[in-house]
């Protein structure tokens, strides 16, 4: 009795042991992933397969990768390699299928996904609010990277208090623009991130903003590490793998899963350990995803496991949607494509109302500046007494010796020294420059006028009253020409970070699309607040000469 | 004279030459390409009627279009597969320079040569020869000009001063090499403009004489 009580109580232990074992196994990433799989390979030969079902069953996996991100993906002839191409090797090798690699870069990986071309993405693309829209992001997300600021060791350049007014280079559409844009950074912008480690070598560069991803290989070459160093971060951004947003339900499903695993396994850790990457995020979330609330079927779902997408969603201004409309309807009335992102978003509009407005502020200061230092060093050099004369005329030379874009950095240069920078400090600078170096050359030929006056008057043996008033109206037509050159010199004034209408489109296009029709805005607003100029002056000619020449 | 700036100076002066040959380079650019057309729309200006309109219309825009936002518009606005009778167009940064130099060096060539024909209409071959004094100015002022380049990477002469400049933490040092920059800029410049007087004045004297002989 004692025999079958004990059979009866070791058969109900172990069934009970089998029954929790079982249902822990039906919660588990790796049973929930074996169950999708096994479902999608029973529905081959099925009408309408999903492309989860295509890849099984097909037996090739098609992948978009980067043909040269060093350390991430890189191709040599036909040998790849790289963190991201292991990956693919142990997703290819989960699923059981053969691997085709097809080549992707920034622009062309949304593309391809949306036209059924590659089944996958794995190409250092980050996961942003903007991207969701477009494709499905694998969940939990293989690495992640921060925007780093990369200079010459010997740059004191530690945080955000000391970027206003540099240079920094960066890449057109690089999510983080906006953000050193918002910092009074002035961009200057390359297509391809590639360029930036030799723009740094030959000095075209004294700063640069990427990727710490992109930029991890060049600090492993020593010449490279010796001479630069990265500065600060910001914009932390997770990289995701990511499918098509239209039937490929099942095959997101399986690569969250795998994800996780892999997380949990420490696969993503021993392939960027194999690499040489930074493994500190990785680290971090294999301690996520070992977690028990983590390590489960629906963990991808569970918001305390998985990781946000980088909020890159910018407001949009009140008549966004009516601008939308009026490009479409460009679109259809002429085939002409018309993007206008400065109407669209509000810091793009902000920063597009400021350019307009600083912009006609610059050009009405660099005119009565100009003015201003015409009859002044017109009448200083045409002054009797050497001690004005002088170095009136020292001053012209020099400024006529020197290339306007230097001016302006030696206006700038100064100004920080006594002021703060900012955006008033910048234009100041900007409007004095330009005043002095039309000025002076207007003033020198209101000078050459005065003599001419002189002479005259001497010739006639008479003295004629309004000597220099005469000489301004005589040395009109220079006077307007010189006007007319500080109009147009203005948009130069972006150079020294003046955050006129160039700056501002420079920077909007730098985090949005529309470059071409932003340019031709801008040049069509330049023409024709030039040919606006030239007809006032044209007027204050024809009152100059009439008035005061005789 | 402190450390830092000798021992950028020591290096500074090949630097800064091999710099200020793409300056010439980029001037040299332009003023052929704003001679050929220039000369087109002179000759278009002077034929009167529509062409004659759409010349003086065309060369005014070109007058008003500043140099700095044609070079942004150039590198931003043409398409990266751009074409030109079948050729592929890659813009390099000192041809990026050099064409946005056109506009103005082209209005330049074109109102200073309608003058020239005029004076050459009415029989002054000496007055018509000022185009060339002109020219020459015309090309030092793009030579300053072209210092815009320094704004988008190209190693011109400005940018090696701005390069230098960076690696001096004192103002004065800055200042001193913004110095030797503006002499090593203002002293050819100078030269030339004094070269230009001159052979004007020895034109203007030899009109003169031929005018009373007359």
């Amino acid at each position: 009795m004692r025999l079958l009580w004990r059979a009866v109580v070791g058969l109900c232990l172990a069934l009970a042991t089998w029954a929790t074992a079982g249902a822990q196994d039906v919660r588990s990433p790796d049973a929930a992933l074996a169950q999708v799989l096994e479902e999608a390979r029973a529905s081959c030969g099925q009408p309408n397969p999903d492309r989860l079902v295509k890849v099984l069953c097909g037996g090739t996996l098609r992948i978009g990768v980067r043909d040269y991100y060093p350390l991430f993906s890189t191709r040599d002839g036909e040998k790849r390699d790289g963190y991201e191409l292991d990956i693919a090797d142990a997703i290819a090798d989960r699923l059981g299928v053969k691997l085709e690699f097809v080549r992707v870069n920034a622009a062309s990986r949304i593309p391809l996904l949306a036209e059924d071309r590659i089944d996958l993405v794995i190409a250092t693309m980050g996961h942003n609010t903007q991207r969701d829209s477009q494709v499905r992001f694998v969940r939990p997300h293989y690495y992640q990277s921060e925007t780093t600021v990369v200079g010459p060791r010997a740059a004191i350049v530690a945080s955000w208090l000391d970027m206003p007014g540099r240079t920094v280079c960066a890449t057109v559409g690089n999510g983080s623009n906006a953000e050193l844009v918002s910092h009074d950074v002035r961009l200057m912008l390359f297509d391809e991130a590639g360029v930036l480690p030799g723009k740094l070598r030959d000095g075209t560069c004294q700063l640069a903003a990427q990727d710490d991803s992109f930029f991890a290989y060049y600090f492993t070459e020593p010449d490279f590490a010796a001479a630069f160093s990265q500065k600060f971060g910001f914009a932390q951004v997770p990289w995701g793998m990511a499918v098509a947003r239209t039937g490929s339900d099942r095959l997101a499903r399986a690569l969250d899963l795998m994800s996780q695993i892999f997380h949990r396994d420490g696969v993503f850790l021993d392939i960027a350990r194999k690499h040489h990457i930074s493994t500190n995020f990785l680290r971090e979330q294999q301690a996520v995803w070992k977690r028990i609330d983590c390590d489960t079927a629906t963990g991808s779902t569970n918001q305390a496991c998985i990781l946000p997408a980088l909020d890159a969603d910018l407001e949009p201004t009140s008549f966004a949607a009516r601008v939308s409309t009026f490009e479409s309807w460009i679109n259809a009335k002429t085939g002409t494509s018309i993007l206008l992102p400065m109407l669209k978003t509000v810091p793009a509009w902000s920063l597009f109302l400021g350019g307009v407005a600083n912009s006609l502020i610059l050009i009405a200061g660099a005119l009565l500046s100009t003015l201003v230092f015409a009859l002044l060093l017109g009448g200083a050099q045409a002054a009797p007494w050497r001690l004005l004369h002088w170095p009136a005329h020292a001053l012209t030379v020099v400024l006529q010796s020197s290339p306007i874009v230097l001016t302006l950095v030696i206006a700038a240069a100064l100004a920080r020294e006594f002021f703060d920078f900012s955006d008033v400090v910048a234009l100041g600078a900007a409007i004095m420059a330009l005043g002095l170096v039309n000025g002076s050359n207007a003033g020198q030929a209101i000078s050459e006028a005065v003599a001419t006056v002189r002479a005259e008057d001497a010739r006639d043996g008479v003295r004629r009253g309004h000597r220099f008033r005469r000489a301004v109206g005589r040395s009109s037509s220079q006077l307007v020409s010189f006007l007319v050159n500080a109009a147009k010199g203005t948009p130069i004034a972006s150079f020294i970070g003046a955050p006129e209408l160039l700056s501002a489109l420079t920077d909007i296009t730098s985090f949005s699309t529309g470059r071409v029709t932003t340019y031709w805005l801008l040049l069509i607003f330049y023409i024709v607040v030039v040919m606006a100029v030239v007809w006032l002056c044209g007027r204050l000619q024809h009152w100059l000469a009439r008035s005061y020449a005789t | 004279m402190s450390p830092a700036l000798q021992q950028v100076l020591a290096t500074f002066l090949p630097l800064f030459l091999r710099g200020m040959a793409v300056n010439f380079e980029i001037a040299a650019i332009a003023l052929v390409v704003g001679l050929a057309l220039g000369l087109l729309f002179a000759f278009a200006r002077l034929a009167r009627g529509l062409l004659g309109a759409l010349s003086a219309t065309v060369t005014g825009l070109m007058r008003a279009a500043p140099t700095f936002v044609v070079m942004f518009f150039l590198l931003n606005a043409l398409p990266r597969n751009a074409s030109l009778f079948g050729i592929p167009i890659d813009l390099s940064g000192v041809m990026a320079v050099a064409i946005s130099l056109v506009p103005y060096s082209a209005a330049y060539v074109a109102d200073n040569a309608v003058q020239a024909l005029a004076q050459l209409r009415q029989g002054s071959a000496l007055a018509a020869l000022l185009f060339l004094p002109n020219l020459t100015r015309a090309f030092f002022v793009l030579v300053m000009s072209s210092g815009a380049g320094a704004a988008i990477g190209v190693n011109e002469g400005i940018a090696v001063i701005l390069h230098q400049a960076e690696q001096l933490p004192d103002i004065e040092d800055k200042l001193a090499l913004f110095a030797v920059g503006i002499a090593l800029f203002g002293v050819p410049l100078q030269a030339a403009f004094y070269l230009i007087r001159v052979l004007q004045a020895r034109l203007s004297r030899v009109m003169i004489r031929r005018h009373v002989k007359a």
